[in-house]
């Protein structure tokens, strides 16, 4: 049976531009939704360029530098990879696997020479299992293993 | 003792798995009937003995063998009867053990059901399942076998998770697997029909009920995980777009395009190549999702283990599948050439084409932004995250679309319609969706988004609501019957149809749920000491003690807050902190009222200073909504299972 040119055209017109607007909305919607996670070294040293910037900064929170505000939920803390450390502020509960000592990833927008904003705390991981951003063993062998797999 | 019975019967296991991959083939090489036989009995057996297995991990659990590296790993004398006896799946190895006994379950029913229904491809579902349990106990006893023992145990172990010490995380696995693995018997349905270049759709017709099955667990299975990640973690909401959801989220969605795309192959023989691609793709999804969690390559709560020859070993297996299927798919080409074309773009064989492009579209959205990471990781030294944002911006207009597609594919015609008969038939239902937008933002729903929403769940519900009385109708005149008597003679009927739109009645409910509680979610973070009292909604909430409590294996400190609302009964929320016995940190236990209306939701945090405590508090509107639209859902697809395949095709 043959199928008349106008309702093949109307079906592939409709396919056309289903499929890229979808195709749009997918893409455009990525590139603006990767958040970036930097060590404090890094972010120090990048300090410039990711002003203004969402990223995530990942460490420990140094023994002895947490301070809360009495009667209010802000607290400041350091976050420290060993080498540098980057003061962090914060109002609102903390997960519960937050405390000194302890692996944390904070989440806010990059201000070049102030105290770091955080507008999320990710500390959601368990005493037995350390956040894989947290572990640089584990990511060499995740990585390792991925490139052998690649190979 | 158990345990070397489990270890021995799983090393039969993959024997027997061996057999069956290879026996079928011999069987058709030599023209022996016999060997398929032994195929057949050797799927029987790897069954019988894999449940075993498992029953002897089980008992090990139980009878608190810590001489077993992974019972004392996951388990601890203090651990309840039921964590102990589901402790089985609350790590890698055991999870794995489960999924390669669901798998030889599964291959035993089908071995056993379609015996005699489909003798031609039978040879070829046993091997091809057999290539598949084989691949899975290779990885259990060689790569993580949870029967490895230890030279010195302990005298306790080291206890389950505390977060997974809840009925919704003991349920969440066993039936996301049932729906990963169900999907392994189509696959090898449809492989067979490839290779056997027989029978045409008659693989599609075969494993109808599979198909639904699976897609039914998998939805189980997701709901239980939300509805853990809701109670359990205490962060007010239930879907995060972590990697382990998204790897779960895949499979639903490429499994759902497949739902529908092959009802177009079984009415109109279009889509043949289509519905191959699915079938291998949401397969392939669904080792992906095990391979992901399973394997420690992702910075989430559930990848519990971090060992990369697993991994390793899981990618292998999926690229040897890959390049298996879509091998044989493009040998094949030939074969699926003539099939009918589309003839216009006003048919339902058309809506569905675009419903397939939307969940299609969805499923790559998911795993662009859970691959990309690890793309980034692997290749260079950037760290990058993909945050809730981006799925939300993509989902929110592919569920809206999807809703206006939910109102039209099941009413519009096949084949061809007229612009005419649409507007008579859809016309009313969307101006009343276009008149509830337009009036959603007076009645509290002031998110355009949710306004949309709004009125699409409006559409929708009255093309249903259409339908089923002009049917309802035409059988009361027709047979004289009353109306109740003939939506139950309709129902009846055609289970399928009927159950179809029962999943999409459920999905709207869904639906609802998500906007409300999504769009509209409430939360106040603040310090109480005790007499001290706050307003959300309606509620006005009050400290009214703090004090301890304690279980077998917990102790907590304990909130008692009185939430009085005008109208309404006085009711008592507990928000408590636990310290788990074998563990140093604290968990949330989160308060939650439920109505249908709303949730309260209140969690306990840390005590600032001498009697004052910070807590957090949510209001959630409508998400018991989730549920309840969930659980018809389920219900929904498991009606239109009943219905068998003789009356599938002679009626619309």
């Amino acid at each position: 049976m043959s199928i008349s040119l106008n309702r093949r055209i109307f079906m592939i017109i409709t396919l056309i531009l289903v499929a890229g607007s979808l195709g749009f909305l997918v893409l455009s919607s990525f590139t603006g939704a990767l958040v970036y996670f930097h060590t404090p070294t890094e972010a120090l040293a990048k300090n410039q360029e990711l002003t203004g910037k969402k990223i995530r900064i990942g460490g420990m929170v140094q023994t002895g530098s947490l301070a809360k505000e009495s009667g209010t939920l802000k607290i400041r803390f350091l976050v420290t990879d060993g080498k540098a450390q980057i003061p962090v502020r914060y109002e609102g509960m903390v997960p519960d696997l937050f405390r000194e000592g302890q692996g944390v990833v904070v989440e806010g927008t990059w201000r070049a020479g102030e105290d770091f904003l955080a507008d999320t705390i990710l500390a959601k991981h368990s005493e037995d299992y350390v956040p894989v951003e947290m572990n640089e063993q584990g990511i060499a062998k995740s990585k390792e293993s991925l490139l052998k797999s690649l190979k | 003792m158990w345990i070397e019975i489990a270890h021995f019967s799983t090393l039969i296991a993959l024997l027997l798995a061996g057999v069956l991959l290879v026996a079928p083939l011999a069987g058709l090489r030599w023209q022996q009937v016999v060997w398929i036989r032994v195929g057949r009995q050797a799927a029987f057996f790897a069954c019988g003995l894999l449940t075993l297995a498992s029953a002897g991990l089980i008992l090990s659990f139980l009878n608190h063998d810590f001489s077993v590296k992974y019972v004392a790993e996951h388990a601890s004398l203090k651990l309840p009867i039921f964590y102990l006896a589901t402790a089985m799946w609350g790590g890698h190895e055991g999870s794995l053990l489960l999924w390669a006994w669901l798998l030889s379950l599964f291959i035993a029913i089908a071995a056993w059901r379609h015996w005699q229904t489909h003798p031609v491809s039978m040879p070829w579902v046993l091997s091809i399942s057999g290539g598949l349990l084989l691949g899975f106990l290779l990885l259990v006893v060689f790569l993580s076998s949870p029967f490895e023992r230890l030279m010195n145990p302990p005298f306790d172990g080291r206890d389950l998770n505390p977060l997974l010490q809840d009925p919704g995380m003991v349920f969440h696995p066993p039936f996301l697997y049932m729906g990963y693995v169900g999907f392994a018997i189509p696959y090898a349905f449809a492989m067979a029909a490839l290779i056997t270049a027989q029978g045409d759709s008659e693989w599609i017709l075969a494993t109808r009920r599979w198909t639904l099955f699976s897609w039914a667990m998998l939805t189980i299975g997701i709901v239980f995980g939300a509805y853990w990640a809701y109670y359990e973690l205490g962060w007010g909401g239930y879907w995060a777009w972590d990697p382990v959801e998204n790897a779960s989220f895949m499979p639903w969605l490429t499994g759902l395009a497949f739902l529908h795309s092959v009802m177009v192959q079984e009415r109109r023989r279009m889509f043949r190549t289509w519905n191959l691609f699915l079938i291998i793709t949401t397969f392939a999804l669904s080792l992906l999702g095990t391979f992901l969690v399973r394997s420690g390559v992702l910075s989430s709560v559930h990848a519990f283990a971090t060992d990369p020859g697993r991994g390793v070993y899981i990618l292998i297996f999926m690229a040897a599948l890959l390049l298996f299927s879509f091998g044989l798919l493009t040998s094949r080409a030939d074969l699926l050439k003539e099939t009918p074309k589309l003839e216009s773009g006003l048919s339902r064989e058309f809506s569905f084409l675009i419903n397939n492009l939307f969940l299609v579209a969805g499923a790559c959205t998911v795993l662009l932004g859970t691959l990309y990471p690890l793309a980034v990781e692997t290749l260079s030294t950037a760290k990058v995250s993909v945050g809730a944002p981006y799925y939300n911006k993509v989902f929110i207009p592919i569920m809206l679309g999807m809703l206006l597609l939910m109102g039209v594919g099941p009413i519009i015609p096949w084949q061809r319609s007229s612009w005419t008969r649409l507007r008579q038939e859809f016309l009313p239902a969307l101006l009343l969706g276009i008149l509830g937008a337009a009036v959603a933002p007076l009645i509290g729903i002031t998110h355009p988004s949710g306004a949309i929403a709004f009125g699409l769940i409006l559409f929708v519900s009255s093309t249903h609501l259409k339908d089923v009385l002009h049917n309802i109708r035409i059988r009361m005149q027709r047979d004289s019957l009353s109306a109740p008597g003939a939506l139950w003679r309709l129902i009846g009927r055609n289970k399928r149809r009927y159950g179809g739109l029962f999943v999409h009645l459920g999905t709207l409910v869904t639906v609802a749920g998500f906007v409300g509680s999504g769009l509209f979610q409430e939360e106040r973070d603040l310090f109480m000491s005790v007499g001290d009292s706050m307003q959300i909604g309606s509620w006005n909430l009050t400290l009214e003690s703090i004090g301890k409590t304690a279980r077998r294996n917990w102790q907590a400190d304990e909130a008692v807050i009185r939430a009085e609302r005008v109208g309404a009964e006085p009711i008592h929320l507990t928000p408590q902190k636990r310290v788990y016995n074998e563990h140093s940190q604290p968990t949330t236990e989160a308060a939650i009222y439920s109505t249908w209306r709303e949730d309260l939701y209140v969690v306990l945090g840390d005590g600032v200073k001498e009697g004052v405590w910070a807590f957090r508090v949510y209001r959630n509107p409508l998400i018991s909504w989730v549920w309840v639209g969930s659980t018809l859902m389920v219900i929904g697809v498991f009606w239109a299972m009943l219905q068998g395949r003789r009356a599938a095709r002679s009626q619309d």
